[in-house]
């Protein structure tokens, strides 16, 4: 009697958590899935009152137009800015998290020093970046936006670098030390092998974060180097929305996100916990 | 191949004094053995020969020449670590021909060395493997695999063997031996444990308190320890110390144990402890020396003790007996079948031909 | 010979003295370049704000004379400022623990394996890696009155024309803003809980169901005690983002009505690029930091204690 009550207990409450999870990932994705479903809409269906949720058909003219009126051009811009800033960042910032986790350069203070700029606000730092920017004639350049970037992206590289060092086994750049390597060659041939992983994880982050940022962008940039969420933004006007330019264009800026982040599942509760999970 | 000489090496880490000047000369060939207990600054000294740590004094010489100013992989040593150190995105292959590929030998040549090594330590089949795919014992020869095709001057392990089980482990120290007879490299191997450094040593180096104890020939030390750290260190289960004082009386010597009871020490070790009438001592006697008493006439310096058998550990051949000696426990190492049950009485002959006679507040041997 | 043949080998291997000083400085070496970018990129704009702060510099005048902390007394007379300061808290005081809320149920849905968990969970963390500013649009879409479904479910739901204005009328813009940031938010809540309570030890907790201890007990005996550090950075790291909460608002409700939404974030960014007060501006700038790093060392001290 009880053998056979308990798998049918069990199996309700599976059901159960089932219909929980559907029905909190359908919450969850319902808004995204909207999105999708109006990059694909004809303006009439776009504009139908009850709305329509589903597209007569999957059809690619909003995508089309934004590809024709080169407002892709900003997506491209992204991608320059996101990726170029980010590399830079996690060659600059693993070189400095070494030193921070093998010779404790700097001591501790350092260390914190490097954190708190993390925390210091984007509004806070903005405006006089501006200034300096207009000074140094560098808004609206590539130049600009990728050093900002870069900037930004070193405490966190820094900070989530040194942990992946510190988990690298001493004894492994000892060892090759006594094998004949210096200790440019330890880093480049022990350590960045050994913290592969940590590397493509904080990239994503550190891309992401570039791909992401909008008041940045808002500010240091005027026709030329746009980034996709600035031009998100002007597609919304005082009386008319471009619904079809907004739902292409948002989904054009999040599949890459999207692409990268599922591919670096692993390792994303360290990333966003800037550590303190290490999942 | 080399000799190695330290002198006069310090040691310093903040306010740790870590080895507090050591010298030592190792000779070319020779499997020399740190061994102490944790803390004794043996990895710091073989750190300091490998060149991982700079001596905060004292000179280091390899092959007759100072090293203290060469890095690491200007010595020409190889070294052999504790979790083995092998790197994880490399094949067994690969990891063996690292060192050779960093000082970029030729691609013919490492591929003779390497299978070599493999062939000696018989891994030839595991090379295209990574580390991860491999068995603990494995990863150990593919480790010293690592260190042979070097063919450095100088082998140095740092406790290459605590990280096996225990079965494992008497299988790579015999491993290790025969490794050292076929190449006769001169090969330093710290380790912790007494039995590793009895049984691989030409020369045992112990360590204590950053200071070197005593050194020699193993079998030297075992017999002949100069104070009784030595005594106590080496040898399993370790040697007795009971509490006693000692009765001269002209050529003939007792200890009188301060429960009652005395023991009457041979001539040989009696005539060189004249005039130390009533001194307070530690009498040493290792387990081994006890037997139980045939019945028959006793050997010249061995003598007869009745006691009752507490605690009975059988291992199989030998059977440890834990009895009261002088008011303490002591444990002595007895025939499979000499005891049979708890509280049974015996007869016992105690050799104190090799007996040690230790002063308490200096811990110095004097007998 | 043996010997010397291998020291010889020992003097070949011996590198440059200029490739010998570059290895001894390379602890330094390594470290330079990105300090020398977070000074130049990060403090130095401080530095500079912090002087300008102490100027009088407008959009019409560029008088740099010091006046002291003028600016700073202008800033406790500034009630639109006090206003956003409010505005921001009271969207951080709703949405942090609703995130967290929220985070924690999720969490405890999924924390026992079963099949197919893997894809409910990159399939959730997506609205936490899109940009903010994709999410306020999404939200825009689905909030519209005559286009989106936000009003057309909940006419079905009332069974009458419900029209509402969520990111115009006053009653319904910060509800609006605080679901957007809840739903944008609690999947990455929830990714660190549920990591956190999936490290808790399982023998404690099995021990604990032997002893029969109820779900709750154990929840507070053993469950939170141990993801309180994952809690504590978690809230940290989410106050922080909420306190210069823009993108969202930005897209959502501009700040709107009026200035009823405007946080601290869009009123500096206002007096900054569209008044073009500069020295305020900088002096404000000045309070923000100030009132971030009051909260992280307050929270820090907490986490400190909760070790």
């Amino acid at each position: 009697m009880r053998v056979s009550k308990l798998p049918a207990r069990k199996a309700r409450i599976l059901a159960l958590r089932y219909l929980g999870a559907g029905v909190v990932t359908l919450l969850f994705l319902f808004p995204v899935y909207w999105l999708f479903m109006i990059s694909f809409k004809t303006p009439d269906e776009i504009y139908h009152v009850p709305p329509l949720w589903i597209p007569g058909q999957i059809q690619f003219s909003n995508y089309y137009v934004l590809f024709k009126d080169g407002d892709v051009l900003a997506i491209l811009n992204s991608l320059i800015v996101a990726s170029v800033s980010s590399g830079i960042a996690i060659v600059l910032g693993t070189l400095c998290a070494y030193s921070l986790a093998r010779f404790g350069t700097g001591g501790e203070n350092l260390a914190m020093w490097i954190i708190s700029q993390r925390m210091i606000p984007p509004i806070a730092v903005v405006f006089p970046i501006f200034l300096i920017y207009v000074y140094f004639g560098l808004v609206d350049s590539y130049f600009g936006l990728i050093l900002l970037y870069t900037a930004f992206n070193l405490p966190y590289v820094i900070w989530m670098m040194r942990g992946y060092i510190v988990d690298v086994p001493l004894e492994l750049e000892e060892s090759a030390l006594v094998d004949g390597l210096n200790r440019w060659e330890v880093i480049w041939k022990v350590v960045f092998p050994m913290v592969r992983p940590g590397l493509m994880a904080t990239s994503v982050f550190t891309f992401a974060f570039a791909w992401n940022d909008f008041l940045f962008a808002l500010v240091l940039t005027r026709t030329e180097v746009i980034t996709f969420p600035v031009m998100l933004t002007h597609y919304f006007g005082g009386q008319s929305n471009f619904w079809a330019k907004i739902a292409a264009m948002s989904v054009l800026g999040t599949l890459p996100i999207f692409v990268a982040v599922s591919v670096m599942q692993r390792y994303l509760v360290r990333g966003i916990s800037l550590g303190a999970v290490k999942g | 191949m080399a000799d190695v000489k330290l002198s006069g090496v310090h040691k310093y880490y903040g306010n740790v004094h870590a080895v507090r000047g050591v010298d030592l000369t190792i000779t070319d060939g020779e499997f020399a053995v740190l061994v102490g207990p944790s803390g004794c600054g043996k990895s710091t000294l073989l750190r300091t020969i490998a060149g991982l740590e700079d001596p905060d004094s004292g000179a280091i010489a390899i092959g007759g020449a100072v090293v203290n100013d060469l890095r690491p992989r200007e010595r020409n040593i190889a070294m052999v670590f504790q979790n083995y150190a092998l790197y994880p995105y490399l094949t067994v292959n690969e990891n063996i021909a690292f060192g050779l590929r960093a000082r970029k030998t030729p691609e013919i040549e490492i591929r003779k060395r390497v299978s070599e090594a493999a062939e000696m330590l018989g891994i030839g089949n595991l090379l295209q493997r990574y580390p991860r795919q491999l068995s603990g014992g494995q990863r150990q020869r593919v480790a010293i695999g690592r260190a042979i095709v070097r063919k450095a001057d100088l082998f140095l392990f740092d406790e290459p063997l605590s990280n096996l089980d225990a079965q494992l482990r008497d299988e790579m120290r015999a491993e290790i031996k025969r490794l050292h007879h076929e190449i006769t490299t001169t090969m330093i191997y710290v380790t912790h444990d007494q039995i590793e450094a009895m049984t691989l040593a030409d020369r045992i180096v112990l360590l204590r308190d950053g200071k070197i104890e005593q050194q020699g020939a193993p079998l030297e030390l075992f017999e002949q320890p100069r104070t009784g750290f030595v005594a106590g260190f080496l040898g399993s289960p370790s040697i007795n110390l009971i509490p006693a004082t000692l009765k001269t009386d002209g050529p003939v010597a007792a200890v009188v144990f301060q429960s009652g009871g005395e023991l009457k020490l041979p001539s040989a070790k009696a005539m060189s402890l004249a005039g130390a009438q009533g001194r307070e001592i530690l009498v040493g006697i290792r387990p081994q020396h006890f037997s139980r008493a045939g019945g028959g006439p006793l050997r010249n310096g061995v003598v007869s003790y009745s006691a009752v058998a507490d605690l009975i550990q059988p291992t199989g051949t030998r059977t440890f007996t834990t009895i009261k000696i002088g008011g303490v426990d002591a444990v002595a190492e007895l025939q499979a079948h000499d005891v049979r049950s708890h509280g049974e009485r015996i007869d016992l002959a105690i050799d104190l031909n090799r007996v040690v006679l230790i002063d308490p507040v200096s811990g110095v041997v004097i007998a | 010979m043996t010997l010397s043949a291998s020291l010889n080998g020992a003097e070949q291997r011996r590198p440059s003295r200029l490739g010998r000083m570059l290895e001894d400085r390379l602890p330094y070496l390594i470290v330079a370049p990105a300090i020398l970018i977070l000074l130049l990129v990060g403090l130095f704009p401080l530095i500079y704000s912090l002087i300008v702060s102490f100027q009088r510099i407008t959009m019409t005048e560029n008088d740099t004379t010091f006046v002291g902390l003028l600016n700073y007394a202008e800033l406790f007379r500034d009630t639109r400022l006090w206003a956003s300061l409010g505005h921001t808290a009271i969207i951080t005081a709703i949405a942090l623990p609703l995130e967290l809320l929220i985070g924690f149920l999720m969490a405890q849905l999924f924390i026992d394996r079963m099949p197919g968990r893997q894809i409910f969970l990159a399939l959730l963390v997506l609205p936490t890696v899109i940009s903010p500013i994709v999410a306020g649009a999404t939200w825009r879409l689905m909030f519209d009155v005559r286009f989106g479904p936000i009003g057309q479910i909940l006419s079905f739901i009332a069974g009458e024309p419900v029209r509402i204005l969520w990111t115009v009328n006053p009653a319904y813009v910060y509800p609006a803003i605080i679901i957007c940031e809840v739903w944008q938010w609690s999947p990455f809540m929830f990714l660190l809980l549920l990591a956190a309570l999936s490290n808790v030890d399982p023998s404690q907790l099995e021990a604990a169901e032997i002893d029969g201890a109820s779900y709750l007990r154990v929840l507070r005996a053993i469950v939170l005690p141990a993801i309180a550090p994952v809690i504590a950075v978690a809230c940290l790291i989410r106050g922080l983002d909420l306190v210069r909460i823009f993108d969202i608002i930005w897209t959502l409700t501009e700040g709107g009505p009026g200035s009823m939404t405007e946080t601290i974030s869009l009123y500096t960014y206002v007096q900054g690029f569209s008044q073009f007060e500069t020295s305020y501006t900088a002096a404000i700038s000045f309070l923000v930091i100030a009132l971030l790093t009051v909260i992280t060392t307050l929270v820090l001290k907490r986490m400190e204690l909760a070790r």
